[in-house]
């Protein structure tokens, strides 16, 4: 057998221990029914409740971050983040945490949020816009 | 309905869409002319395709260089009334940015592409000789695709591109552009992101960029070799332009990187974001394909792989552009572009240029230079042939991953990124590092063609053995040894390759001087190697500390880590060895300073280091507020400071340790605890939470601003020296008895959260009451922030710019090659 057939099949085989081991470390979207079934970390999409408290309170506890999230299926749960409140939570549109359930709670090691895009967005313009018509 | 709508600037806008309209006509004229011109290459009697494809191509690099002025003059001149000028730019913005503004955007970083393209077609007309018509026809497709994502314009019901030029009252919806006067209302743009206000932003893009723009000319070479037959001669040609490419887009990677470490908040140098990785991949393909490249050259071996990776790496670089553009990246990444509308115009370039690659492979298959010799299993070029396999296999790895998003639109499937994906990326790439570095250190010890064994074996085993000890001793030092086996042999392999790639540059500088380059580039990368493996491996979090925490109910759970540390003014905390303390804060608009002390104390209590860092927040009211980090750089270790959460406060309140007058509101009194009460006498002290007070004597003709004072009125200022947190201040409360009735004006000591108010005289004792209202705790000023140490980091910027400088030398020496040739 020819070196570059077997430097092939090698490469192959790589190829397709590569392909299978990062499907089985893919992880599932879900919501939060299916995170209180389960014990492995999963993501859940969902928005802010807004009409929730969102509790951050640095001088008691600068690491303690928690909010209500409304998944896709429309189930609510309190969120508890370790760590800070991201910079404009408040204005998210949607999240997605990536985190486990204990007990009630959906703990949640990572949070990303999208916000109306902040600088090119063109929803911002509308309120900038008519705000300075106020003025008049 | 037609408005006339007055103050508005409309020729610089036409003129840039005429050229926007002339760019990709001129291109599209090229990309033909130089197709038939390079069909008749042989015939050198008939030269009209030839000449109107040059002279097209000088048209297309003159509009693309009138775009980018019209452009810069709407944007100088804040002309609001154009959509780009309004999104990405403000009156306040310094000129020097309005170069950033340009690519903040993607029609402006579309524009820098072409520009950099443009160049390059110019700089291949000069020097390409009798390459220049295939190579170009294929740059000029490129450029035909790049200039239509500038057009803008409605073509059967579909929006093409996105121009630069379109006006405000054209791309929003809004009820105030019914008027006709509707720009005396919009004074202002919204500025440029503060967080890309800053030197990196004016580099870092371009110089990405023009790497991306260079990978095309290696591509048309092929392309050209190919379609052409010339199947061995383009790749001497192609060589130091893949090189430069090279060096280009992973300077400007390291740059991103760099951006990313010093100023914003990621926490580190490398994050393995989608963006980041779009990126990587290409340049990762393009080095494996050069290596392949110099083989073929070299020996007449592995053709096709050459050809194959040197292709794919810019359809890659088209997909990463499509990844990052297109918005599918939106769940996964942080900061990719959003979509434009130009979905499907992304997915066809990179189609367009999949199918030239496809399809010329395909059509030339039976002619391609096979090797009918097989490799020696002791050569070099079997050796570097399979390294290079297993650099683009570390490609797969991250293209598959990258690509969730991608397959989920595809298949329709909801298979989410794996939940710790940077875990996932450094075991997977440390991985395939052990494996590229221990080639690339062993490759050297072999020649082309044929290699002693014996000779071989012994300087590779030497070499090995004195990579372990000095790796193992590096393991132990800095503590990597906590960490996966993988990233122990990730180590070994990157010492091995410096010591081995140091040997040939010790060789060459006693004679061989032209294999210095290559020497030099490994031992950059595999330094970079060493410095990002120590850097990320054993970077620790310092902020982690307990005090200032109150345990909050239904919390405390084993295993969460608290990286974020409270620090309330002026009072020092211990942390990692350091007493830290946040002293102050000082304001240069936009950016908010918080200066944060930092003091090393020795068991005697004597000072041995001190420093201030000013990590700082910009306070923006139409973006928020977004943090930017402060770094003390040792030579071996870096410590790094940002801010997570502050309260952010206006200008006004910052005077710090200011005294004013403040007249007896209830209301801010309020914000104290209730007062306590102290009788003291002349010399006597004062204690309060955080210090103590003494009256050191009183003042009997204190200032007072707008108060006359009558013959019967008095006033007195009652002198006191407060001392708190290590600091002096000086205060003096005034008493005041005017026409009968007795006032007291306070002062307050901000940085001690002290108001102070000298509330009566007893004569009878010789005593003074001074009320003392103290701030809460929670009232006081406060910062959140997180401290990281990352040892050995220079390791990671100095190999990357030793990199570079091999990379230089490679390309000297091959072009040098080529002349000679």
């Amino acid at each position: 057998m020819k070196k570059s057939s077997i430097l092939g099949i090698i490469v192959i085989a790589i190829a397709i221990a590569v392909i299978i081991s990062t499907y089985s470390n893919t992880s599932t979207y879900g919501s939060f029914k299916d995170a209180g079934a389960t014990t492995e970390e999963l993501h859940v999409v969902g928005h802010l409740v807004k009409n929730k408290e969102l509790y951050y309170d640095p001088t008691k506890d600068a690491n303690y971050f928690s909010f209500y999230m409304l998944d896709n299926k429309g189930e609510e749960c309190k969120v508890v983040f370790t760590g800070t409140k991201p910079q404009d939570f408040e204005r998210s549109e949607q999240i997605v945490l990536t985190g486990q359930m204990r007990g009630r709670e959906f703990h949640a090691s990572k949070i990303l949020m999208k916000c109306p895009s902040k600088y090119t967005e063109d929803k911002l313009e509308v309120t900038e816009v008519s705000a300075k018509q106020a003025n008049l | 309905m037609n408005t006339v709508f007055t103050g508005e600037h409309l020729l610089p806008g036409h003129l840039g869409q005429a050229f926007v309209i002339l760019s990709f006509g001129s291109a599209l004229l090229a990309a033909i002319s130089y197709f038939f011109s390079a069909k008749q290459q042989s015939d050198l009697s008939d030269q009209s395709w030839f000449r109107i494809a040059r002279a097209a191509f000088f048209v297309n690099t003159f509009s693309v260089v009138a775009i980018g002025c019209c452009l810069f003059y709407i944007i100088y001149n804040n002309l609001f009334e154009y959509h780009y000028a309004w999104a990405h730019s403000s009156r306040t913005l310094p000129v020097y940015y309005i170069i950033s503004s340009y690519w903040e955007g993607q029609e402006g970083s579309f524009w820098l592409w072409t520009f950099w393209q443009a160049l390059l077609g110019n700089v291949l007309i000069w020097k390409a000789k009798s390459w220049e018509r295939p190579v170009m026809a294929v740059v000029s497709l490129s450029q035909v695709l790049l200039s239509s994502m500038l057009i803008g314009v409605e073509m059967f019901g579909e929006r093409i591109g996105s121009s630069p030029f379109i006006m405000l009252r054209d791309a929003i919806e809004a009820p105030i552009f019914s008027r006709p006067d509707y720009l005396q209302y919009i004074k202002d743009g919204n500025g440029l992101n503060p967080l890309l206000q800053n030197y990196w932003m004016v580099i870092h893009p371009p110089t990405l960029f023009l790497g991306f723009a260079s990978m095309i000319v290696p591509f048309a070479y092929a392309v050209a070799g190919l379609w052409q037959r010339r199947y061995k001669e383009w790749v001497a040609a192609a060589i130091p332009y893949a090189l430069f490419a090279v060096m280009i887009l992973g300077t400007g990677i390291i740059m991103g990187s760099f951006w990313a470490y010093e100023s914003l908040n990621f926490g580190g140098f490398w994050n393995w974001d989608p963006v980041e990785n779009a990126s990587l991949i290409p340049w990762l393909v393009l080095i494996a394909a050069v290596h392949v490249l110099i083989v073929y050259k070299n020996t007449g071996h592995s053709y096709f792989t050459a050809t194959l990776l040197t292709m794919l790496s810019f359809v890659l670089v088209l997909y990463a552009s499509f990844l990052t553009r297109s918005g599918i990246l939106g769940e996964t990444s942080v900061h990719a572009f959003t979509d434009l509308g130009m979905f499907w115009h992304l997915v066809i370039d990179v189609l367009v240029f999949l199918s030239i690659m496809v399809g010329l492979l395909i059509w030339r298959w039976k002619d391609l230079p096979f090797s009918k010799k097989e490799e020696e299993t002791y050569s070099r070029e079997f050796w570097v042939f399979v390294g290079s396999s297993f650099l683009a296999l570390s490609c797969l790895q991250l293209v598959i991953v990258t690509s969730f998003p991608v397959w989920n639109a595809i298949f329709g499937t909801k298979i989410a990124p794996p939940a710790n994906p940077i875990t996932l990326y450094n075991i997977f790439q440390a991985g395939f590092a052990v494996v590229v570095t221990l080639f690339l250190g062993f490759t050297q010890f072999l020649k082309y063609k044929r290699t002693e064994p014996a000779k071989f074996f012994i300087s590779t085993l030497v070499y090995l053995v004195v990579a372990a000890i000095i790796s193992a001793i590096i393991i132990y030092i800095t503590g990597l040894y906590k960490l996966k086996v993988v990233f122990m042999l990730a180590m070994f392999g990157s010492v091995y390759g410096v010591l081995a790639n140091a040997k040939i540059l010790a060789d060459s500088l006693k004679g061989k001087f032209k294999l210095a380059g290559s020497a030099v580039a490994h031992i950059g990368f595999a330094l970079l190697l060493v410095g990002a493996l120590i850097a990320a491996g054993t970077s620790r979090v310092v902020s982690k500390n307990e005090s200032g925490v109150i345990q909050v109910k239904d919390f405390d759970k084993a295993g969460d880590a608290r990286e974020n540390i409270m620090l309330y003014k002026n009072q020092p905390v211990d942390m990692g060895g350091y007493k830290v303390t946040y002293v102050g804060d000082s304001l240069v608009a936009p950016n908010h300073y918080f200066l944060v002390d930092y003091k090393k104390v020795d068991a005697t209590g004597n000072v041995i280091e001190h420093f201030v860092l000013k990590p700082n927040s910009q306070a923006n009211a139409k973006m928020g507020l977004v943090s930017s980090p402060d770094t003390k750089h040792y030579l071996f270790r870096d410590l790094y400071t940002h801010i997570t959460a502050a309260p952010i406060k206006q200008e006004q309140d910052l005077a710090a340790g200011a005294t004013e007058v403040a007249e007896d509101h209830a209301g801010d009194d309020k914000k104290y605890n209730p007062p306590v009460v102290h009788e003291v006498g002349l010399g006597d002290t004062i204690r309060f939470r955080e210090g103590y007070m003494i009256l050191r004597n009183l003042n009997k003709s204190p200032k007072l601003q707008n108060i006359p004072l009558g013959k019967n009125d008095v006033a007195v200022g009652a002198m006191l020296d407060v001392y708190s947190h290590d600091k002096t201040y000086k205060a003096e409360p005034v008493f005041m008895i005017k026409g009968g009735n007795t006032f007291d004006f306070a002062r307050k000591v901000d940085d001690a959260g002290l108001k102070i108010r000298f509330t009566k005289i007893i004569p009878s004792d010789n005593k003074f009451e001074i009320t003392v209202l103290e701030q809460p705790e929670s009232e006081k000023s406060y910062i959140v922030m997180r401290a990281i140490e990352f040892p050995y980091i220079n390791f990671f910027w100095s190999g990357t710019i030793i990199m570079v400088i091999g990379f230089l030398m490679s390309i000297f020496r091959r072009n040098k090659e080529l002349k000679v040739s």
